[in-house]
């Protein structure tokens, strides 16, 4: 159990030490000690160094191997940044969400790992509604108007959303009646191992459930407009785990009921479902690319596009999944790289406009030409990882050719839109007579920023035996043959 | 007397739907928790422990005790105008809701008959969780939101414990837990809503959008 102490317990006793502890330096401390035992210990269980004890409740197969490594590595960037983040002059009275911060991240990780590990529905449930509740605070960190209705919005929408998860796993149970299931626990474990014997009609209510309510927090269109409000007005760290970590979490939820699907004869209908849903998420983002004028919802578009991207390669199955599974690594750390520049941009021009901001090249070198290098990441220029993930799940789609040709579509005018955005705030001259900005410094977002995406062109180049095998895994537990 | 106390249940759904006070909202929550802490205590009648008393009594402690008092208090506090605001004339609203009602009660009649659910506790969970996503649709005032949020999770309460195989304690408590919070953080937020817009409805929501 040393390894849960490790990954859960710490967490939460930070949740405790920031909130007794006031001083920023202390609590930024702490919560970074605790990210990197955190990030090492989900490393050790990565790569098998570590064999982490089993039990009825929790568990650590491919899947949530993967994912959590993700976690863990999105949230020690974000960490890391956080101090110099928060030790910036303050845009408005931001000063008592600033006490808040450590703490509410703290109770993001303790949560968002025990909904990873968690082999029981119900214990899922609970941890990913309490990750909605640690990511409301941080979305209202700026205590403006915006923010205020993008917490709102964000909390209403997600509860009731997650509500509808909840219905959908209760079908869960009640498909296992008369069963040999019938009175067990909603264990994933034991379901997936008798899945033939479920209803397939509660089978497939429990489904249609799971995923309209999970939606809303994975961002698939058309549930996606309060995860919209609340990953463009959070601040930018909150906003990077938002678009990071705590889209794929939900992800994890709508993977498990569909493993447990998978041996019966409903699989199908469900890979339909999220074929649909990744489809219309991508047409959700190519219209709105073009009319987005606030580059930090032109981000949070960006992640309904790509999760709508891993939804289409899981639907589709096959060599698309690997890319899928790929995709979710690479897309988690592109994002925290493009967020935690935009948030630079932000705070110099104190705008989120597109037509407020001008020349970040020339006045911000280093956020500029970083930003210029993650948004090449993200439209899946070669040679960083998401090149590879996509060309994966677009060779699994040529067995469906007009699929294909849709999706590509898609994305080229998906990419046009999003260049146009990104050059203007690159390249436009400067306006006249305008107050000239103070000369940028070198930063630890910065080094942060330039890490990611070394670390996403060596991802892609050269893929780690561990990656690949634990991606393997995952697709062989998908019931998928190469 | 499952079946009685849930046709109970779906009647104060119908009184929801007819009232137009907050106060009455705040009575019918109160009403429904303590039905569904009997209607959990019921099938243990005979044999009572401690341990299986925990999550009926946690239960009728938030349900009934300690959220009606908080949006007591926040009705109170903030002044809410006591009328709610419809967006649908009353007497559509309880049209829509009957025959949203009996189309589920004939559905679940119908669903019965070839899987093993019971059809009474299945269709009354069922027209509470559609009877609170109507209180959202067609109310205007946040406050009413929250309200019918918590008729919804009330509906998955009925279910869970009624026809779905038990969860765990601590898995329940969490669960209690969590919508606890929420509301909380909600009523939190409506506090800052009404002090930065002039009202509390939705029409102050409208800032965020492309």
């Amino acid at each position: 159990m040393t390894e849960l102490f490790f990954i859960a317990g710490l967490p939460l006793a930070g949740v405790a030490i920031n909130y007794l502890v006031k001083n920023r330096l202390v609590q930024f401390s702490v919560s970074l000690v605790i990210a990197i035992l955190h990030l090492a210990v989900s490393y050790a269980i990565f790569t098998g160094m570590v064999r982490p004890e089993e039990n009825e409740f929790i568990r650590y197969d491919a899947l949530s191997r993967l994912f959590l490594l993700v976690l863990s590595h999105v949230y020690f960037w974000v960490v890391l940044v956080s101090y110099s983040y928060l030790n910036r002059p303050a845009l408005v009275n931001e000063e008592k969400s600033k006490l808040l911060y450590f703490m509410m991240l703290n109770l993001y990780l303790f949560a968002n790992t025990l909904a990873l590990i968690s082999n029981h529905l119900g214990l899922f449930w609970v941890a990913s509604e309490a990750t909605t509740l640690s990511v409301a605070p941080l979305v209202y960190y700026y205590r403006d108007e915006e923010s205020l209705e993008a917490m709102w919005k964000y909390l209403f929408l997600v509860s009731v959303g997650i509500a509808f998860a909840f219905i959908g796993f209760l079908f869960l149970s009640l498909s296992a009646s008369g069963t040999v299931l019938s009175g067990h626990q909603l264990l994933i474990s034991s379901y997936s191992h008798y899945a033939t014997h479920l209803n397939p009609i509660w089978l497939k209510a429990s489904f249609i459930f799971v995923f309209v309510g999970l939606s809303t927090k994975i961002g698939i269109a058309p549930m996606h407009p309060g995860d919209i409000d609340a990953t463009s007005n959070a601040p930018s760290p909150a906003a990077a785990l938002m678009s990071g970590s705590l889209r794929g979490t939900a992800l994890l939820g709508l993977l498990r009921v569909y493993q447990i699907m998978i041996p019966t004869a409903t699989a199908d209908f469900a890979r339909t479902i999220m074929i649909i849903g990744g489809m219309f998420s991508l047409f959700v983002a190519f219209v709105f690319m073009f009319k987005v004028v606030n580059y930090k919802r032109m981000l949070a578009y960006s992640s309904v596009e790509h999760l709508g991207l891993i939804t289409l390669g899981i639907g589709t199955g096959g060599i698309a999944f690997v890319g899928a599974m790929l995709h979710v690594v690479y897309n988690s750390l592109t994002k925290v790289v493009l967020f935690l520049n935009a948030g630079n941009i932000h705070r110099t021009y104190r705008s989120r406009d597109v037509t407020s901001v001008w020349d970040v090249l020339n006045t911000m070198p280093w956020t500029g030409w970083l930003f210029l290098f993650g948004f090449f990441a993200i439209i899946a220029m070669p040679p960083f990882g998401i090149f590879f993930s996509e060309l994966l799940i677009f060779q699994g789609l040529m067995t469906k050719p007009l699929l294909l040709a849709a999706v590509l579509f898609f994305l080229f005018f998906i990419f046009v839109g999003m260049s146009k955005t990104v050059f203007q705030m690159l390249y436009t001259a400067p306006p006249k007579n305008h107050k000239p900005l103070a000369v940028e410094k070198f930063d630890i977002v910065h080094a942060a920023s330039f890490t990611l995406l070394l670390l996403l062109i060596v991802l892609g180049l050269f893929m780690p035996a561990q990656l690949y095998d634990t991606v393997i895994q995952i697709s062989k537990d998908f019931g998928i043959t190469l | 007397m499952e079946n009685v106390l849930s046709i109970l249940f779906c009647l104060t759904l119908l009184y929801l739907v007819v009232t137009s006070r907050i106060k009455t909202y705040v009575s019918i929550l109160r009403m429904q928790g303590v039905l569904l802490s009997v209607i959990m205590i019921f099938p243990f009648i005979d044999h009572l422990s401690v341990h299986i008393l925990i999550i009926p009594v946690m239960s009728f402690i938030i349900k009934t005790i300690v959220i009606p008092r908080f949006i007591d208090k926040i009705v109170i506090e903030l002044d809410v105008k006591r009328i709610v605001e419809p967006s649908i004339q009353p007497f559509n609203f309880l049209l829509l809701t009957v025959a949203s009602l009996s189309a589920i009660f004939v559905a679940s009649h119908v669903l019965s008959g070839f899987t093993p659910i019971e059809p009474i506790p299945f269709a009354s969970a069922f027209s509470a969780m559609i009877t609170g996503i109507y209180l959202i649709i067609f109310r205007k005032k946040l406050i009413v939101h929250v309200v019918g949020f918590l008729i919804l999770e009330n509906g998955i309460f009925l279910f869970g414990t009624s026809v779905a195989a038990e969860m765990p304690t601590l898995v329940e408590l969490g669960a209690m837990l969590d919508v606890f919070v929420v509301v909380f953080l909600m009523g939190i937020a409506i506090n800052k809503i009404s002090s930065t817009f002039a009202k509390q409805d939705v029409s102050v929501l409208g800032r965020l959008k492309d």
